[in-house]
């Protein structure tokens, strides 16, 4: 005979499948007794689980009930929020709003026991999968120290496919000593079929110490740097991502990250129309790295500036703020300042940019427009009004942003008006009126 | 230029067929030829060009000989016997040099005896030098190796040795003196080794097939690699071969940053290697070539850098050195690859941006790394044929 399944907001408790599959105590394996033993509220919190069935849950905290109590309305709450409820005043049923003609509360047992059981039955399937987890990662770590070409490729993708699932596998990994097997395999005669494979592990996993030395040896830094110029996006965002972790460390040795191949493969990636996933991360990495000032030179000597600029007018606002911050640290430069003020669409750029995004790249754009008017105060701010840049700068002074932005905006105006009668520039900022 | 060979080859057929009613067996051996043109032709197209391109005994043909021994049936006895006379050759040449190098440091440095064979020693030098000058060498006596070996052994000799690098000596001189009893054995057949080590100047063009077997033995890849002269007057054979080139193998000895060339003795090697590069990269028909830069010559690298400062040469002048031991052999060699990938970039344009290029640290001798590199290679030309097919 078919059992009317419950209804509650959506979510059917089916009770045909409830037996079935044990919830209701009726399965192989998880019984009640064996249950009990698991404290409620401690899987409640690790399982942390999306889609508990809405009959578990307290309708006051939308929180699975560890004591579910009934009302005299014959609603379910859990048991220390509908005593809160009741010591503000309140004598309702809170889902009903009828007012209680019985202030008890029943203890209700029968749901409390689904609820344990439930929450225990997959409590253990996680332990099972995780402790599945853990042996499958101990089994391909130890196949991985023996084998060789194809299978040394498949086993690494055996393990990839793990980590990225299951992210208990990560912690395994690193405990099983994974991290070292890994970067041993990693040398100048790693094919890139390897290589590519643990890098996209390696950035999945947290790198002691002892690990990012090992990695920064310049044969493997070499062996990255290639894959970045070479490999799929995949490879290559997985390769930015991990030369990142590197550059997070105090005592970093720009030695590493001066080199012409690493840029040029950045910048390939930034540019990258096909594959647009890559240009944040390429850009986040330009940002770490450009604090150093070789690397400043050699992104203007890889032609890279000129790139740079005229990508700025397709960009979103995360990745403008990037290249601007690149460009500003550029322009701090003898060779930066150059390259900035040869290229023609550096001011018109920059002018289009202020008052446009946010403050922060308001900022970058004017400390850029400072740097190249500074070189050649005449010519180049005489540009930069042409194109609006006094309309703009007296935005910046009117609007609400910070007080330092406001005054070197001043300054900048003022350094652009040196060149100019009043009468004349006044007309070059459109306006009919000035602030002084 | 194939195409017009195989329609005039119609034509001629056909002419001939009206002129003497030719029969039909002729006309099978007409299809026949043509059919063999047009398969060629076709093969041809998936043959990759690679060239070995380098100054003077920079290695390329000691890689030539390799990639012969892993991906060929190797040298069968006779060729190995072929090189015997080479080797005698190279015996004689050697301590030619580093007699007639005596005599001159000798006379650089009046009043030192530093230089100054013993007076037994001097007779039979002067009798090794002579025979060094010849166009033909005697085959290697025990009597002559007796007579080598006392010379080799003076420490006027070992004197000059040790400032090599201001002759012309070859890097295997070392290698045969050590070995010189076995290589005059009366039934002495050279060995791989010997061969490898075997130093003859390159001279026009040579040429070997050759397919990498994989794993899966099923690669398919079919290389024709192309060995050159390094020396000046061999370059300009160059340009014949630059048409069609998949990769250039570009051979550097890292070794040479304390000797001159053998056609210039003013001339520094890494500075002539340097100006060669560029000069290569900057070849209009290279521009979407794979460059794959050797740095070889390693072992000798190794052992020379913690005696010899990198900075006598002018290329390195500015290298500062932080360690010693194997860490400054790393240092070392990183600060001269760092300048090779300079010059790389220096050197590109807008136009070379997709090209392939890679570095390799190699020791030509070395059959197992030589194999381990050459795998790279392959991987990555397979993979830029991908990348170029837009499947990748």
């Amino acid at each position: 005979m078919p059992v009317c399944p419950t209804r509650a907001e959506g979510q059917v408790l089916d009770l045909d499948t409830a037996v079935k599959d044990g919830v209701l105590g009726g399965g192989v394996g998880f019984g009640g007794v064996f249950a009990e033993k698991l404290d409620l509220n401690k899987m409640i919190e690790e399982l942390d689980l999306p889609d508990v069935p809405s009959v578990f849950i307290c309708p006051i905290s939308l929180e699975p009930m560890e004591d579910p109590v009934t009302l005299c309305t014959g609603q379910t709450y859990e048991r220390s929020n509908i005593l809160k409820w009741f010591s503000l005043g309140h004598f309702t049923c809170p889902t009903t709003m009828q007012e209680l003609w019985d202030d008890s509360v029943t203890p209700n047992k029968t749901l409390h026991q689904l609820i344990h059981t439930w929450f225990s039955q997959k409590y253990l399937q996680m332990k099972k999968k995780s402790e599945d987890v853990q042996g499958s990662v101990s089994e391909i770590l130890t196949v991985l120290k023996k084998v060789k070409g194809q299978a040394r490729v498949q086993s690494l993708k055996d393990l990839r496919r793990i980590v990225t699932n299951h992210s208990s596998a990560r912690k395994t990994v690193v405990e099983k000593g994974g991290v070292a097997v890994l970067l041993n395999l990693l040398g100048p005669y790693t094919s890139h079929a390897i290589g590519s494979e643990v890098v996209s592990i390696l950035v999945n996993l947290s790198l002691d110490s002892p690990s990012r030395l090992n990695l920064k040896q310049p044969a493997k830094v070499s062996l990255v740097v290639d894959m970045l110029n070479e490999g799929s996006i995949e490879t290559k965002i997985n390769c930015t991502k991990l030369i990142q972790i590197l550059t997070e460390e105090d005592d970093f040795d720009s030695d590493i990250v001066s080199s012409h191949g690493l840029l040029v493969g950045l910048m390939r990636l930034v540019k990258d129309k096909r594959h647009p996933s890559g240009n944040l991360p390429g850009l986040k990495l330009l940002k770490s790295i450009c604090s150093h000032t070789q690397v400043r030179i050699l992104i203007v000597s890889i032609g890279a500036v000129s790139q740079l600029v005229e990508l700025l007018p397709g960009m979103n606002p995360e990745c403008l703020e990037l290249a601007l911050f690149v460009l500003d640290a550029v322009s701090t430069v003898k060779e930066g300042k150059l390259a900035l003020s040869s290229c023609a669409d550096t001011i018109p750029n920059m002018v289009r940019i202020l008052m446009r995004v946010s403050e922060s790249c308001t900022q970058l754009a004017l400390s850029i427009l400072w740097s190249i008017c500074k070189l050649s105060p005449e010519e180049y701010s005489s540009i930069a009004v042409d194109v609006g840049l006094a309309a703009k700068l007296l935005l910046v002074i009117q609007s609400g942003c910070d007080p330092l932005l406001k005054q070197r905006s001043a300054e900048l105006l003022k350094l652009c008006s040196l060149n100019y009668t009043d009468s004349i520039f006044i007309s070059k900022c459109k306006l009919t009126r000035t602030i002084r | 230029m194939l195409d017009t060979v195989v329609q005039n080859m119609g034509l001629l057929c056909s002419r001939h067929k009206r002129g003497n009613q030719a029969t039909t067996e002729e006309n099978d051996q007409a299809a026949e030829i043509e059919r063999r043109i047009e398969q060629e032709t076709k093969a041809e197209k998936h043959i990759q060009k690679l060239l070995l391109l380098g100054a003077g005994e920079s290695g390329k043909s000691t890689i030539f000989k390799q990639i012969k021994l892993l991906f060929q049936t190797g040298f069968d006895e006779r060729e190995l016997q072929s090189y015997t006379s080479v080797i005698h050759a190279n015996v004689y040449q050697t301590i030619k040099i580093l007699h007639d190098g005596a005599k001159e440091l000798g006379l650089s440095e009046a009043g030192s005896s530093k230089y100054e064979l013993s007076v037994d020693n001097k007779e039979i030098g002067e009798k090794l030098s002579d025979i060094g000058g010849r166009l033909d060498y005697p085959r290697l006596t025990e009597e002559l190796v007796q007579d080598i070996l006392k010379v080799w052994r003076d420490p006027a000799i070992q004197e000059t040795y040790a400032r090599g690098n201001e002759l012309q000596v070859p890097d295997c001189a070392d290698y045969f003196m050590e070995n010189l009893q076995r290589l005059s054995e009366a039934n002495y057949i050279p060995t791989k080794e010997d061969v490898l080590h075997a130093r003859v100047r390159t001279t026009g063009v040579v040429e070997t097939q050759f397919s990498p077997v994989g794993e899966n033995k099923k690669s398919g890849e079919v290389y024709r690699l192309y060995d050159v002269g390094g020396q000046r007057n061999e370059r300009r054979k160059w340009i014949h071969l630059f048409d069609g080139v998949t990769a250039v193998i570009f051979c550097a000895a890292i070794s040479e940053y304390d000797q001159t060339l053998f056609e210039d003795e003013n001339r520094n090697r890494i500075m002539e290697t340097k100006e060669l590069f560029e000069w290569v990269l900057k070849q209009k028909c290279f521009e979407k070539t794979s460059f794959m830069l050797f740095l070889n010559k390693f072992d000798i690298f190794e052992k020379k850098v913690s005696k010899v400062p990198l900075n006598v040469c002018e290329w390195f002048k500015d290298y500062q050195p932080v360690s010693t031991g194997k860490q400054e052999v790393e240092h070392a060699y990183e600060f001269v690859k760092k300048k090779f990938e300079e010059l790389y970039y220096q050197n590109v344009t807008c136009d070379h941006q997709d090209r392939v290029f890679k570095i390799y640290r190699t020791t030509a001798l070395d059959q197992k790394l030589v194999k381990k590199t050459f795998k790279l290679v392959d991987e990555t030309l397979r993979r830029r044929n991908l990348f170029e097919a837009g499947l990748l």
